[in-house]
């Protein structure tokens, strides 16, 4: 008796064995990889970073130097310090509103007025976002400078008014930057949002007997809550953690990213930089809990049967309306390229024209930033492929596999997109510079890490977007025809999120060459990329080969997206989502 | 080679130890035999499509074991369970041309060109897109019965051991609808290839299926060929869901092996009920329902004996009969009886007052339980 019980407990056993080996385990790999690079390169760095800013300030020591409130003390009692945490509030909160005074009706005049070359103006308009934003700054101190020629322009025209230009230099230059350069994530949300809504419950509401103004108050603004708020949300997060332009124009109004660049470049201070790492944190967390608590409460679910077109304005006030605001527009936030590509040929811009024609700015290229050109490409290059690849399989898990913990990993990959990158950077500096075991900082690997910590969020994003419009029984129709989930994954699932890879990619690829705010911390003699070098040549007031350089990434960067766009069912948007 | 698909005390738990658990299936077991098209019939949220999933092994079963064969699948991922499946969605890649969808599953198991372009040819004639094959479009290019053909090959040309059909004829138009279970019933027998088939339709389900199985929140009603769920309806429910049944609350007055005479409560009528057309066993005094078809009531504006009055609140016409909606009190039968006649009723109009009489010996007795849809 005992003996067949103890059997059939011996049968069990190895069946449970045989079970163990006949399990498909590729997806358990393909998820341990990823998670444990986050956990190396972005939670450990990241811990230590918080670790650090209680520790005592100390230059050049990366060693332990006891706990203490000193960092968070010094800081709150330095006025330098106070003011440039204002600043950056100031700023970034001017920008956001700005943006979305400026994106808002641009994006509904583009979606519902019937104007002409609407592709185009679209186009157009997320050209900003792709020049780096400190090349923007310093245009603009070109054109709006003492002797600039917009700047005379303009007082000529508001000085009846009793209005002056103020110095571009410090609180309205970078405003004003910032707001050119981004409120195309504004207005392109805008105007996907008020093309995209279902044009029925507008004509319900029409039927029912509702005016035009209170159609727009009461169906479509409430509708497109989410969008705008995910896009305020994008506008302050990107304002907040900008280096570049208040590094260029800032003047002495320092703000929180250049304050941390400073004070670790200057005094080489690691744990006062965390301090500060940490209290910029703090504010875009806090700013990221309020939008979440504005938008949760207004998240709908579109139900959309038939697809309506929507109805477009056709009175001819508001088509000359729409199109004086868009030219508007567009001109200012696309006079920067302009002036840089015609800078670009000249020796000098300090009067109201620039002087000395001159081709030696291209020609000196090659002599003096060949390899600067190789390693800026080279790291775009690898990086993109590698968040390719990362991002559209951690978007592919936590969409289709939902594992235990799919939030928190969802969380960890999208922390990085809040993050100024200077703080990405203290923390890999924490974790892997001074006398840690891996000494990191200045190789290629060190700055490959950092931006796939920072930018794998695009792919991730737009594919993840792509995986919930895609129905599931495509890729349990391929299980069942006896296809491994690997195979299936290469041959039908990885084909049909294509098109999201490859605006993830592109994002990722365009942002990544104009890459300056972690660069700049993490990069070595050896390691430095064309955007340090137009940034030290714009430090050095050589805005002639700055602008060369800037053209030519310009030019590499507009034919990427060019080419994409020719590409169907791509998107640039749905990677910028949160 | 076909096979037989057997349910041994299947049961599925979603979210079990959890709050919102819900026990889809309960203690499922019956026998699917080879070769036969065999419908799972039921409401929404009956359990059918879960039932399916677990057969394909899309989802796995929490407790219980299924067997295609002799074969126990329970634990077999689906990827090697050698079956075919057609979803409500067709799920047709649309980054394939349409001979490359069909083609798939041969591609999985490195069949070699020559042999996958022969199969490929063949199965696209057995569901009759040859001349849509020659032009290999995307499979976005054809129409939903295309669509839907192109799913039943790439399903069968792997000669899988069973068909699964999620609600295949969901998406299409009522006339095609119609015209494509013929094609998959002709497609079935050709192949004799198990085939399980899923629909919330009972028409469909009755013209389909050579047998049929009713569930009921997670549990199997009752199983047998159309005629013997239409005919012989386990109970209340069955009854109601295949085709229509007209139910009046009644009482027991006697019964013995042979019959039993029930008496319809506030009427005073009583009928003798055969032991073949008593699907409850009763003793004195029961509550039980006394169900008749449609097609066995008739109306007419004469009181005869043994009538119940009512009210004709529609009067609609079907083509080959008349269906008319008569109310009658709410002790008799709280919804509206549905009444079947060859011919339209001259002198009776909506509004009209009526006197409802039933077939003596075709109504059948049912236990009051799952009256209720």
């Amino acid at each position: 008796m005992s003996k067949k019980y103890s059997m059939i407990e011996n049968g069990a056993e190895t069946s449970k064995i045989k079970k163990f080996f006949q399990k498909d385990f590729s997806q358990v790999i393909i998820f341990a990889i990823p998670m444990l690079f986050l956990a190396v390169f972005l939670l450990y760095p990241m811990g230590i970073t918080l670790l650090r800013a209680f520790w005592k300030p100390a230059s050049y020591n990366f060693k332990f130097t006891g706990w203490s409130l000193d960092g968070f003390r010094q800081f709150f009692r330095t006025k330098l310090y106070l003011k440039s945490l204002r600043n950056s509030v100031v700023v970034s909160t001017s920008v956001t509103l700005l943006t979305l005074l400026i994106g808002v009706p641009m994006g509904y005049c583009v979606a519902r007025v019937k104007i002409p070359g609407k592709k185009l103006l679209v186009s157009l308009g997320i050209l900003p976002i792709i020049m780096p934003s400190f090349v923007g700054a310093y245009t603009w101190v070109i054109l709006l400078g003492k002797n600039g020629i917009l700047r005379v322009a303009l007082n000529w025209i508001l000085n009846p008014f009793g209005i002056k230009i103020p110095s571009i230099y410090g609180m309205f230059g970078m405003i004003l930057c910032m707001t050119l350069t981004y409120y195309p994530f504004v207005f392109q949300m805008a105007y996907g949002a008020f093309s995209g809504a279902n044009a029925l419950l507008e004509e319900s509401a029409m039927l029912m007997g509702a005016g035009k103004a209170r159609i727009m108050r009461t169906i479509t603004l409430p509708l497109i809550i989410p969008s705008l708020g995910a896009a305020a949300l994008l506008v302050f997060v990107r304002a907040i953690g900008n280096f570049g332009i208040p590094a260029v124009i800032g003047g002495n109004n320092y703000v929180l990213p250049t304050l941390i660049s400073f004070a670790y470049s200057g005094d080489g201070d690691i744990n006062f930089s965390s301090s500060i790492a940490v209290l910029n944190v703090a504010i875009t967390a806090i700013v990221l809990f309020v939008q979440k608590y504005i938008v949760s409460r207004r998240e709908y679910e579109t139900i959309s049967s038939s697809h309506v077109e929507v109805k477009q304005h056709e009175g001819v006030g508001a088509r000359v309306f729409a199109i004086i605001l868009c030219l508007i527009v567009l001109i200012f936030s696309l006079l920067p390229q302009v002036t840089i590509i015609v800078m670009s040929f000249f020796k000098n811009w300090t009067g109201l024209l620039p002087t000395g024609f001159t081709l030696d700015n291209y020609i000196s290229i090659p002599r003096k930033a060949h390899r600067e050109l190789f390693n800026s490409f080279f790291l775009s290059i690898v990086a993109t492929m590698l968040c390719a690849i990362f991002g559209s399989i951690l978007a592919y898990i936590t969409e289709r596999k939902k594992p235990k913990g799919a939030s928190l990993l969802d969380l960890s990959i999208m922390a990085p997109f809040i993050l100024p990158g200077t703080v990405v950077s203290i923390a890999l500096i924490s974790a892997f510079g001074g006398n840690s075991v891996f000494k990191l900082t200045g190789t290629y690997t060190i700055l490959l890490i950092s931006y796939m910590i920072r930018r794998t969020p695009y792919v991730y994003r737009s594919v993840a977007a792509n995986l919930t419009q895609l129905n599931p029984s495509l890729e349990e129709a391929s299980t069942i025809s006896g296809a491994t989930w690997f195979y299936t994954f290469r041959k039908v699932s990885v084909p049909l999120i294509m098109p999201s890879i490859i605006s993830g990619s592109v994002m990722t690829l365009t942002t990544l060459l104009q890459e300056l705010s972690t660069t700049i911390l993490l990069s070595g003699a050896r390691t430095r990329t064309v955007p340090i070098l137009i940034y030290n040549a714009v430090l050095a007031n050589s805005l002639g080969q700055a602008s060369a350089l800037s053209t030519v990434l310009l030019i590499v960067v507009f034919i990427i997206i060019y080419a994409m766009n020719s590409r169907k069912g791509t998107n640039l948007a749905s990677s910028m989502k949160m | 080679m076909s096979k037989n698909v057997r349910y041994e005390n299947v049961n599925k738990i979603f979210g079990l130890g959890t709050k919102n658990e819900v026990h889809a299936l309960k203690d499922i077991s019956f026998t699917i035999n080879e070769g036969e098209l065999f419908c799972l019939l039921g409401p929404s949220g009956c359990g059918k499509t879960t039932l399916l999933r677990n057969t394909a092994g899309l989802d796995t079963i929490t407790s219980g074991k299924m067997f295609y064969g002799d074969v126990d699948i329970s634990t077999i991922p689906p990827y090697k369970r050698n079956i075919g499946m057609v979803f409500q969605s067709y799920a047709l890649y649309p980054h394939m041309t349409i001979f490359e969808n069909v083609a798939y599953g041969l591609r999985v198991r490195k069949v070699p060109n020559d042999i996958v372009t022969k199969k490929v040819t063949e199965v696209m004639e057995l569901v009759g897109l040859q001349e849509e094959l020659k032009r290999n479009p995307s499979p976005t290019a054809l129409s939903g019965g295309q669509q839907q053909r192109v799913a039943i090959a790439r399903a069968l040309v792997y000669d899988p051991d069973v068909l699964l059909l999620d609600e295949p004829l969901a998406n299409l138009d009522a006339k095609l609808r119609r015209y494509m279970r013929a094609e998959i019933r002709r497609i079935q027998k050709a192949t004799n290839i198990t085939t399980i088939f899923v629909t919330h339709d009972q028409e469909e389900a009755m013209a389909v299926g050579d047998r049929l199985a009713v569930l009921r929140k997670g549990i199997v009603e009752q199983i047998g060929t159309s005629d013997e769920l239409y005919n012989q309806p386990n109970n209340a429910f069955v009854a109601n869901f295949i085709g229509k049944m007209n139910f009046f609350n009644a009482h027991v007055i006697a019964s013995n092996n042979e019959e039993t005479v029930a008496e319809i409560d506030k009427t005073g009528i009583r009928i003798a009920i055969k032991k073949e057309r008593r699907h409850v066993d009763p003793l004195v005094g029961d509550v039980v329902l006394v169900g008749g078809r449609p097609e066995y009531l008739s109306v007419s504006s004469e009181d005869e004996d043994d009538s119940i009055p009512g009210t004709v609140r529609i009067i609609q016409h079907l083509g080959s009969f008349i269906r008319y909606e008569v109310e009658i009190s709410g002790e008799i039968s709280p919804v509206t009886l549905e009444i079947d006649m060859d011919s339209l009723q001259k002198n009776i109009h909506e509004g009209d007052k009526v006197y409802v009489t039933f077939d003596r010996n075709r109504v059948a007795l049912f236990s009051p339980e799952g009256r209720d849809l």
